[in-house]
């Protein structure tokens, strides 16, 4: 079942006089409960292209369906409300909130996504998803007491406990060693098939191949089969 | 607003210091601002008591008080026309004491009237102040320029003219004093404004500009609570701004999750109202404390009033300091902050 469909979406950049034509009609279908990985050399598009299917920028051409509607075509505060309820997102740094603690992170989170959960229920949810990246035991620790992978942990559970539809995840393994890249990509896969989540990420990193359902290679602006 | 306050509690110097400085420019706001009202109390509470109305200078008097002389005929006119009216005189001079100790004062002199007491020839009445020095009902007071001696009939409370307590004196006495028939001022009580040929016409709050040194005085302290209070309004929108922009990354996840930007306004105001109001309640206790304790000779006078205008002033400024600052959030891309995050 189809969820998410790119259509033939093209991005262009313009510096001063020059037009660079960085993404050249790009198809994409993402099923759900499934992980899908770009890979290809680096300045092929695919942070662009990732970014432009989360709603962090326009394409210039295509469509955009998520869910039959085009996205293409919604105005900014809508775009912006689907982020917040039906998106997840994991970037390279985990970008956590300094002064809030690994549950207030969380909490904010259902917050921003104007979860109809009771106060109670919250806080349950978050004992809940911290079970699920075993981070329950520093849910009072602020982020600069934690390492890099239980960062990226939170940042994870931060990305997923709105529960969304999809999971946009750009190297989210970038700043890790070998070992806790390996976790957070079994954890990845884990909650992509324990939610029924529709997962997108972008690596680098052959290593990380294995965990996926899919892999497509970018290069050029194009989608290479 | 649980995380703008989250963020003040994790970072209590940062926002302690930012409160520090705005309760001390608030304070210094207030005393001034006391300061002022206390001077020009000193200054004017002669005139500044008088109920609503006219005040009359001979029209060459260039609008100050000191030169003008009104014709003995126009206001015996004038008195007849208005049986409310009086003419006035006030003159700045000395009284000895009966240890011929020389006290300033200011001579006031005026036409049977409400507004002003009448004092018998021989006698004066004094404002309470001089009690201080020493001065009681009864005692015989002097001056040079008078013949005669004046008995301390009594005291009247804060009639001061010029920095100095009024002293009310007989209108014939007054004319022996300064050799002058003619009286400076008409003041007519009320509403209506009737315009006299070679007179010209003050309300009561152009007429203090006519002392001289009152405006002067007014305007320089005035001018001070201003800046203060922009400077305190500047303060907000710098504070927040060096915050904004060491918060840009933040804000741009934000967004990208999906937060709307008044969210996070409403995180700036929330965090600018809170330290608004403690620095303020705490500079409203200390300044009416100080009001309470202030000593007696001091001309300071802050009301609760005063106070509460210029808080409400602070928070309007403070608000609009730290939303002008809010602005570089709306123009935040949250892309860009992702991208500038991994740099
Ligand atoms: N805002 C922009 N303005 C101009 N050019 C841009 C902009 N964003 C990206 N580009 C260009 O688009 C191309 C693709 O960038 P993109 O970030 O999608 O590559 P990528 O495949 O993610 O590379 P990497 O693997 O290094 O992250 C690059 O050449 C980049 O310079
Ligand atoms: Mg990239």
């Amino acid at each position: 079942m189809a969820t998410f469909l790119i259509e033939d979406v093209t991005k262009t950049f313009t510096n001063g006089e020059v037009e660079e034509q960085i993404l050249k009609g790009v198809d994409l279908t993402l099923k759900e409960g499934e992980m899908t990985a770009l890979i290809g050399p680096s300045g092929s598009g695919k942070s662009t292209i990732l970014t432009i299917a989360a709603g962090l920028q326009r394409a210039t051409d295509g469509e955009i369906l998520f869910e039959g509607k085009d996205m293409t075509k919604m105005s900014q505060e809508e775009i912006r409300q689907v982020r917040a309820s039906e998106f997840g997102f994991v970037f390279q740094s985990s970008h956590l909130v300094p002064f809030l603690t690994v549950e207030e992170q969380l909490l904010l989170m259902l917050d921003v996504a104007e979860s109809k959960l009771t106060k109670k229920e919250q806080e349950k949810e978050v004992d809940k998803i911290l079970k699920l990246v075993e981070m329950d035991h520093r849910k009072d620790a602020y982020p600069a007491s934690l390492s890099g992978g239980e960062r990226q942990r939170i940042a994870i559970a931060r990305a997923i406990i709105h529960r969304p539809k999809i999971l946009f995840a750009d190297e989210p393994t970038a700043s890790l060693d070998t070992k806790r890249s390996k976790d957070v990509m079994e954890l990845l896969r884990q909650l992509t098939k324990t939610l029924k989540l529709t997962t997108l990420m972008v690596t680098h990193d052959e290593e990380m191949l294995p965990y996926v359902d899919r892999i497509i290679t970018m290069r050029d602006g194009y989608i290479e089969e | 607003m649980k995380i703008a306050w989250k963020e003040m509690r994790k970072n209590k110097t940062k926002f302690l210091i930012l409160g520090s400085i705005i309760f001390l420019v608030s304070f210094l706001t207030f005393i001034i601002s006391g300061l002022a009202n206390g001077l020009s109390q000193d200054n004017a509470a002669l005139i500044k008591d008088l109920p609503e109305g006219q005040f009359y200078l001979n029209e060459n008097a260039k609008q100050t008080y000191n030169l003008s002389k009104i014709d003995t005929g126009l206001q015996e006119e004038i008195v007849k026309e208005h049986p409310q009216a009086t003419a006035f005189s006030v003159q700045m001079g000395f009284v000895n004491d009966v240890e011929d100790k020389q006290h300033s004062v200011a001579f006031l002199t005026s036409t049977e009237s409400d507004v002003f007491e009448d004092v018998r020839e021989g006698e004066i009445l004094l404002d309470s102040s001089l009690k201080e020095d020493g001065i009681r009902v009864g005692d015989v007071l002097t001056n040079n320029q008078f013949s005669g001696e004046f008995t301390v009939k009594g005291f009247v409370d804060k009639k001061k003219y010029s920095h100095a307590p009024v002293a009310y004196i007989n209108i014939t006495n007054y004319q022996e004093m300064y050799r002058v028939m003619e009286m400076q001022t008409i003041f007519i009580p009320g509403k209506d404004a009737p315009a006299y040929n070679g007179l010209e016409s003050f309300s009561n709050k152009t007429f203090l500009n006519a002392i001289p040194s009152y405006s002067a005085e007014q305007m320089s302290l005035n001018m001070i609570i201003w800046f203060l209070v922009v400077i305190s309004g500047m303060l907000f929108a710098i504070f927040f701004y060096m915050m904004n922009v060491q918060k840009i990354g933040l804000y741009g996840i934000l967004k990208a999750i999906g937060m709307k930007t008044i969210a996070l306004f409403k995180m700036i105001w929330f965090q600018m109202i809170a330290i608004t109001l403690v620095a303020l309640s705490l500079s409203i206790g200390l300044s009416q404390f100080f009001n309470f304790v202030a000593p007696e000779g001091m001309p300071f006078h802050l009301s609760l009033d005063t106070v509460l205008m210029l808080s409400a002033v602070f928070l309007i400024v403070g608000f609009v300091g730290a939303t002008i600052s809010g602005f570089q959030i709306k123009k935040i891309e949250p892309l860009q902050a992702i991208q500038q995050g991994e740099m």
